[in-house]
């Protein structure tokens, strides 16, 4: 019955039967939120494009006072290796490597996305003492709202990745447990494609 | 490759067309990022750059759709799930392009001077 019900993220696939069945609504409710979610990015995105001139700008340091191609190219390498780093989790999950290879992969992306966080900060820190504020102009409210709710996003991804490594090491690799981590796959690749939405549009575009 | 979510084939087979997927949809998007940065640092002209910029992009999140979210059009996707999916890109394409297409429209009618196009990332650099 379920072979033919393929659901989007990877599938566990027929030898994990009750964990596939399941995922199967679990995993589309999850979706439902994160279509949502890009809706919400989609309009901020929207938002900054339109304060992108110099009446947003506002007489306020505009993209390239502010922007550090450098340390964008940066976080875009640990974001896109950390993304892929949670397809180790995914295939360790479905062909059944053992816990210690899935936690160990869980770990990588972590750190990566810790990586990321840590330079995006830094690019916020330096941006601020330029004067670059959120309450400078439109262009920069829409900016900081924009990157910083991404920014939350991966700081939440981390958290989760970090209470599923708990879960595994408590539970074990049940189907509950499964089941989330298909989720928290989604979750995760959806950040790492934000990114690239932002990176060409917010930083790339301006700067060109 | 052609299908990468299906799970008819036997484990070790899967397994090795699964990273093959990740590891193409790495290569591929690992290009693209690149070649978007490399526009930008390049000398090209900016509206070159930026309809450069915009392609790299889309390919991008087409790859990542396709490679790590595993959506496919073909084999047996579950219905509802694209339609979610196809209908929420809809709704973003309406909704964030209109916005933009509206408020750039007006930003050139209120404030633009003759003869300049009505992109707003043109005058940012000034």
């Amino acid at each position: 019955m379920s072979e033919n019900k393929l659901y989007p993220g990877l599938n566990l696939g027929d030898g994990h039967a009750e964990a596939h069945e399941q995922a199967e609504s679990t995993v589309f409710g999850f979706w439902v939120f994160l279509m949502s979610d890009l809706i919400i990015f989609g309009i901020l995105f929207a938002s900054y494009a339109s304060y992108l001139d110099p009446i947003g700008i506002a007489g306020g340091p505009g993209p390239s006072d502010l922007f550090d191609i450098k340390s964008v190219a940066i976080q875009t390498g640990f974001l896109l290796f950390g993304g892929v780093a949670y397809g180790g989790v995914s295939l360790a999950v479905k062909y059944e490597h053992g816990r210690g290879k899935v936690i160990a992969w869980l770990l990588v992306c972590a750190l990566l996305g810790a990586g990321f966080l840590f330079f995006e900060v830094k690019d916020f820190i330096t941006q601020a003492g330029k004067g670059g504020v959120p309450q400078a102009s439109g262009w920069l409210s829409s900016y900081w709202l924009l990157v910083g709710l991404h920014g939350f996003h991966v700081f939440s991804g981390i958290l989760w990745i970090l209470t599923s490594v708990a879960q595994i090491a408590f539970r074990g690799l049940d189907d509950v447990v499964k089941v989330r981590l298909s989720m928290l796959g989604v979750f995760w690749h959806f950040l790492d494609l934000i990114w690239v939405g932002i990176f060409s549009f917010v930083f790339l575009v301006p700067l060109a | 490759m052609t299908k990468p979510n299906t799970g008819e084939l036997s484990p070790e087979q899967g397994a090795r067309e699964e990273i093959k997927s990740y590891a193409v949809g790495f290569v591929a998007s690992l290009l693209l990022t690149a070649g978007a940065f490399v526009a930008v640092l390049s000398d090209l002209p900016s509206t070159i750059a930026i309809v450069l910029i915009c392609v790299a992009a889309l390919l991008q999140i087409i790859t990542h759709l396709r490679n790590f979210l595993h959506l496919s059009f073909s084999g047996n996707q579950s219905r509802e799930d694209l339609l979610l999916v196809l209908f929420s890109a809809a709704l973003l394409t309406i909704m964030a392009g209109g916005t933009w297409y509206i408020m750039s429209d007006l930003s050139a009618r209120m404030h633009g001077t003759p003869g300049t196009s009505a992109m707003p990332h043109d005058a940012a650099n000034h």
